[in-house]
């Protein structure tokens, strides 16, 4: 039944993008919802399955976007070679900020993977000679040919979208329902419990971190050769990458295979939709729209839309009063 | 003398920077939230204190106990009516939340006062006084000097006060404390509205020297969180010690690196500390 769901849905997936103009704006708006729906389900793994809150998933995916651009640039490498490329340097990135950060939980780890990505923004505004610096970097225009990722009209792209949507996907499911995903559950719910039973936690949050940004790393590079451009700004940016991403897998439901399709099914169109509707009538007012959308999702459905689905297992909020010794998050 | 003139910049700096991360932490240790929203706080001070001159015609220091009082209002509706509605969510939800927050502060802004910079004339602005070789701007010792009387006054009601000592005790244990008959709630709203109330305080005090717009916030959320996580997440006496070393560091990176660089010594350190000693420069481990 579960299944049948999901080829259903794959199906309607793979029927939509030929329904639509292969230039136009939907086709965009749709491949665009696909590209952050697999952004989403990447940094779901670190997010959902070890409920490590990672705000710093910009700088994964700008390596990869760089990696790939610059080796095309230079080199004229092909970006599915680059895209290999990016998802390893991405893993490598993942490494270095592993190091100082396994061992925080909650809130820190929040905070220090949000200083990370900002560290590499910085980076690459100051970094002008490999980056191109704050003006940006621009994909070369070449004639098409799929095996250098160059295409005539915006339909390969969105089959390219779906085709990683659904990767990622698999490799989420997949891992969660692999001995190193019951590992991470088990971390999720009592981290000290775990490591009595003899799991090695930060080694396993270490390689759900790594595959999490190969991951985001590759999709960066899907990302450039559709954007065709842009700057350290937009790519490492906090709000635009780090916290949208997040946001999408929050919305939908974290730790579940279906929620950053739900997530991303409803902020990408909705933001689209507000920027095409309102940022013409005044500054300020589209995002001001989105904002009020994301509170209103939140207080209505704070563990996701997926529960709209789901049976009401949930509770309900408490209501204030007296509230269980040990559930207020302390340091 | 450069680096010496350097360290005084600093630590008049870092008493600002100390009053507005104050708020933060405050409002860590009272509810164990962390709230991205805050730095947009600065942003309506900084505003309040700007229409307080342009209209009125009263000086931006003179404004600032405006600034605050519009700040704690907004910051109890906020409280009352957002964040008291996931307490008990999870805390992804919690931090979306204050980022959603976030977002529609910014934009609203935009929107009410559009996107150019606004400054204040005031006839100390470029005035300075000199102690041998060495310069205080007066709107930086101004700052400073109303800092420390903000922080001072923040102390002793959170030690003397019925109230602050009640707001302790809800930080302390919210359930003893309900069984002494505090409205723990209340003081979350009070946490929240006094956290918020202080850093549109300090975004009023630092209007002469500084220019207001819509996106101000951001310049400072980074900031504070370093600020903040310095001093020990939570506590209100190492958010001053923190503000005090991030403003000296500010204040000596600039004598060496260009000023993008300068943001990234202070993100190094921020991870550096989180990484090596998580409770703070002044708090013991618990």
């Amino acid at each position: 039944m579960k299944r049948a769901l999901w080829i259903g849905l794959f199906a309607v997936a793979a029927v939509l993008p030929l329904l639509l103009d292969p230039r136009g704006y939907w086709i965009r708006v749709l491949t665009l919802t696909l590209l952050f729906a697999a952004m989403a389900q990447a940094w779901n793994i670190v997010g959902g399955l070890a409920n490590q809150i990672s705000l710093g998933h910009a700088a994964f995916f700008g390596v990869g976007a760089y990696a790939s651009t610059i080796l095309l640039v230079t080199y004229g490498l092909t970006p599915w070679i680059g895209l290999v490329v990016g998802a390893g340097l991405a893993a490598v990135a993942a490494l270095v900020i592993a190091v100082p950060t396994m061992r925080l939980q909650g809130h820190y780890f929040a905070l220090a993977t949000l200083a990370f990505g900002e560290v590499m923004r910085v980076v690459a505004n100051t970094w002008a000679s490999l980056t191109g610096g704050p003006v940006g970097i621009s994909v070369p225009f070449l004639p098409p040919n799929p095996l250098m990722y160059s295409f005539k009209t915006g339909l390969p792209h969105a089959y390219i979208a779906l085709g990683a949507l659904a990767l990622v996907t698999l490799l989420f499911e997949g891992l969660r329902r692999s001995a190193l995903g019951y590992r991470l559950r088990a971390i999720r719910e009592h981290e000290p419990a775990a490591e009595v039973i003899g799991i090695d936690a930060t080694r396993v949050k270490l390689i759900a971190t790594v595959i999490s940004a190969a991951a985001m790393g590759a999709l960066g590079t899907v990302y450039a050769q559709l954007a065709l451009f842009f700057d350290p700004d937009t790519i490492f940016g906090v709000a635009p990458i780090s916290i949208r991403v997040a946001l999408i897998a929050i919305v939908g439901g974290i730790g579940t295979a279906v929620g950053p399709i739900l997530g991303a099914l409803l902020v990408i169109p909705v933001e689209e939709l507000a920027n095409d509707v309102l940022s013409g009538k005044a500054p300020g007012l589209s995002q001001l729209v989105y904002g009020v959308v994301l509170i209103a999702v939140i207080l209505w459905r704070p563990r996701g839309l997926v529960t709209f689905f789901t049976a009401r297992r949930t509770a309900k909020p408490r209501a204030p009063g007296l509230v269980p010794e040990g559930q207020r998050t302390t340091p | 003398m450069a680096i010496v003139q350097a360290i005084l910049d600093g630590i008049l700096i870092g008493g600002v920077y100390a009053v507005i991360s104050i708020g933060l932490t405050l409002v860590y240790g009272v509810m164990g939230i962390i709230n991205f929203a805050h730095a947009e706080f600065l942003m309506i001070g900084m505003f309040a204190a700007y229409f307080a001159w342009a209209l009125l015609g009263i000086d931006p220091i003179l404004a600032a106990p405006l600034a605050f009082a519009t700040a704690f209002v907004l910051g109890w509706l906020v409280q009352r009516f957002l964040i008291q509605r996931v307490l008990a969510a999870p805390s992804v939800a919690q931090i979306f939340l204050t980022v959603g927050l976030l977002i529609v502060l910014e934009n609203g802004a935009l929107l009410l006062f559009g996107s150019q910079f606004r400054s204040v004339n005031t006839p100390y602005q470029t005035m300075s006084l000199s102690l041998g070789p060495l310069f205080v701007s007066v709107p930086y010792l101004a700052a400073f000097v109303l800092s420390l009387l903000s922080g001072l006054a923040l102390w002793q009601f959170m030690r003397r006060s019925w109230l602050g000592r009640a707001m302790r005790a809800t930080a302390q244990n919210r359930n003893a404390a309900l069984l002494m008959g505090i409205d723990a709630d209340r003081m979350y709203a009070l946490a929240f509205a006094l956290g918020v109330g202080l850093t549109a305080f300090g975004g009023a005090i630092i209007l002469p020297y500084m220019t207001a717009s819509p996106t101000v916030g951001g310049q400072f959320v980074i900031l504070m969180f370093t600020v903040v996580v310095l001093g020990g997440l939570g506590n209100v006496l190492g958010a001053v010690v923190g503000g005090l070393a991030v403003g000296t560091i500010q204040s000596l990176s600039s004598l060496a690196f260009p000023i993008q660089l300068q943001n990234l010594v202070l993100f190094v350190i921020f991870i550096l500390m989180l990484a090596l000693r998580p409770e703070g420069l002044v708090g013991s481990r618990r």
